[in-house]
């Protein structure tokens, strides 16, 4: 009896000990620049001044967040009282956003507007760039991350099958992965050229799709798909490199023992690989979806200041506007949202997470 | 019967050659594009339309060296790699080191705390690289260290997280009854680490440290800020970065596509010799009749 609460006492020891230096680095370096994010949010800080700094509470994060619906009004005439309509498609006229949206504290400015129940409504934002950026790295992550499992799942798979010559394709597999973001954006953007210099203007016009002049990077509808497209190349390999070490680790008696079963190939796929598989793909996923709704070299690079993902949003104000505690306010509402999402990953599908 | 079974295999075979076809084209291609525009000179890269191998005015093959030679030429390019060299192999060694201590200790041993030291290490890389751009600096101006440490310390804030949940996972699919059986033979926990699930984790830690490897090389904005004021530090990316063309204001493409080669092809080579090993691990044991 003892002797196991003696084993037990020096078993904690020894993770204390072995999570010592991890803890030590990670302090050393995260500690003051993650608090002082924290801390900044919550001030006009300006970055690289001699201004004096403010304390704000949480105004920052209420410019952010900021959105509000008003009830646009129909116009109507002010001699007989009509509802103005417009005269060629009939539709009535409304009062102009701007005339709704409030202006103080914080002015609003037009995100959309929309139809309920009969009556014209519009959506304002106090920061538009910000609630599009949080919006369009939302989608960005949700469509990535789904192709990214999809694509790495297979092709971990069939790298994981025997055949000749797969050393090289595993080799091969990595090269999206290996070229540097910063030069692979620059390769994207021009296959992704406006002309037909690029590749895929010219490869729509062999298919008979478009003229050879599709503005892939500038024209609004194309840009998020553009990103994802790049996204979705480079990382995919991440994926299944991940997904095929943990393939390796299932021992292969388990397949030898399921073909004794006679259980075929696909409901060995559901019942013996994808439940082992489990642990591997949610970290693969925790950390896929954790660098998407960081995502900022791509949509720096390729779309700059076009259109903004948070993370390049969070760029735009600190270097080009100097709004340190504007940006970090920024951080921490992404930061929460990560975190959320990374809870909710190892809630749901498990992984590391302990049983007790 | 035996015929038709023949060709159902003979299909299903074939079918599997082509979705191999597939991925090694999706995956390739644009590479090759890349190689493909590094062999071609400024008025090749604007012909409309782009062509598929390096052609001069009247459609003949015309590859041209001349950005490779361009490259080479560049004190600074051939600096950035060592730098690169230098900086990726300390990030994953360190990370791979330390990272699978914790790991250990996180994926097999009995303590409090367990579940929130893995969220808090988790929490380290929730950050925009961007956000704690500035604290980073700060920090690093603070201890005085150079731009290269300073480099390598800072990588660790993805790597060393990133180590540690992928081997934490593998640790824990390993069957405890190997450190239990260790134990009774009289080894000391860290015997049984080093001495048995270490050895096994090998395609997890060349997966993982190819991973970070691979990350560090390719970093670009802690790079860029934390080697401003001393250039001789930059790394490769940020080099191909700051390229400028002989023409002023004209974006040396080609260059820029031939050094994107140059570095990749180092990074091939490590994998097709580590790839080996991701395959070695817990089915070397596993008889396949």
């Amino acid at each position: 009896m003892t002797r196991s609460t003696e084993l037990v006492k020096h078993e904690a020891r020894l993770a204390y000990l072995l999570l010592l230096p991890s803890f030590i680095i990670l302090i050393v370096i995260a500690f003051y620049p993650l608090a002082s994010v924290f801390v900044n949010s919550f001030t006009d800080k300006e970055f690289a001044s001699a201004r004096a700094v403010n304390f704000v509470g949480l105004e920052n994060y209420g410019r952010l967040l900021g959105l509000t619906v008003k009830p646009l009004p129909p116009l109507t005439d002010p001699a007989s009282g009509q509802i103005q309509r417009d005269p060629a498609s009939g539709e009535p006229l409304y009062e102009r956003p701007v005339k709704v949206l409030p202006r103080e504290p914080r002015r609003y400015k037009e995100l959309r507007q929309f139809n309920l129940l009969g009556s014209r409504y519009v959506l304002g934002a106090s920061d538009r760039n910000f609630i599009r950026g949080m919006a369009d790295t939302l989608a960005f992550t949700l469509l990535s991350v789904l192709l990214e499992t999809f694509l790495g799942l297979i092709i971990a798979l069939v790298l994981h099958s025997r055949f000749k010559g797969r050393g090289l394709m595993r080799a091969m597999m990595l090269v999206p992965w290996a070229v540097p973001t910063a030069v692979s954006s620059r390769m994207w953007a021009w296959m992704f050229a406006s002309t037909r210099i690029g590749f895929v203007n010219v490869l729509f016009q062999n298919l008979g799709l478009g003229d050879g002049q599709i503005a892939f990077i500038t024209e609004e509808a194309w840009q998020l798909w553009v990103m994802v497209a790049i996204d979705v190349w480079k990382t995919t390999p991440f994926m299944a490199l991940l997904l095929l070490a943990g393939l390796q680790l299932i021992p292969e008696q388990m397949y030898e023992a399921a073909n004794v079963d006679g259980a075929g190939k696909i409901r060995q796929f559901w019942n013996l690989t994808l439940p082992l598989l489990r642990p591997t793909l949610a970290i693969a996923l925790v950390f896929r979806t954790l660098d998407a709704l960081r995502v900022f070299d791509v949509f720096q690079i390729v779309l700059a200041q076009k259109r903004y993902s948070v993370a390049s949003f969070i760029y735009y104000q600190l270097i080009d506007n100097q709004a340190a505690g504007y940006s970090s306010a920024a951080s921490v509402i992404i930061f929460f949202l990560i975190f959320l999402f990374a809870v909710l990953y190892i809630r749901v599908i498990g992984g590391v997470q302990n049983e007790e | 019967m035996k015929s038709k079974n023949i060709a159902a295999r003979a299909l299903r075979s074939s079918l599997f050659w082509l979705l191999i076809v597939l991925i090694f084209f999706y995956l390739a291609f644009p590479f090759y594009w890349a190689v493909n525009s590094s062999l071609k000179t400024e008025p090749q890269l604007q012909m409309t339309p782009a062509t598929m191998v390096p052609r001069d005015a009247g459609g003949d093959f015309a590859p041209s060296l001349q950005n490779y030679a361009a490259v080479f030429a560049n004190p600074r390019f051939v600096r950035g790699l060592i730098n690169s060299c230098i900086v990726a192999v300390s990030t994953t060694v360190l990370a791979l080191t330390v990272g699978s201590f914790a790991a250990f200790a996180l994926g097999k041993l009995r303590f409090r705390g367990k579940t929130p030291s893995l969220y808090v290490i988790l929490a380290m890389t929730m950050f925009p690289q961007v956000a704690v751009l500035t604290g980073l600096y700060a920090v690093i101006r603070t201890l005085g260290i150079s731009a290269i440490p300073g480099m390598i310390l800072s990588y660790l804030l993805f790597a060393l997280p990133f180590t540690v949940w992928v081997m934490t996972s593998f640790f824990k699919g390993l069957p405890t009854s190997l450190l239990q059986s260790a134990q009774v033979d009289g080894a000391t926990p860290f015997q049984s680490f080093y001495m048995i699930l270490l050895p096994l984790t090998a395609p997890a830690l060349v997966t993982t440290g190819l991973l970070a490897f691979i990350a560090a090389w390719n970093e670009y904005l802690f790079a860029l800020t934390f080697t401003s004021i001393q250039p001789s530090a930059r790394t490769v990316p940020v080099v191909i970065a700051l390229f400028t063309g002989q023409v002023s204001r004209q974006e040396p493409f080609g260059e820029i596509m031939a050094a994107a080669v140059i570095v990749t092809i180092p990074l091939i080579v490590l994998v097709f010799i580590f790839q080996r090993k991701i395959v070695a691990g817990l089915t070397a044991g596993a008889v396949k009749g």
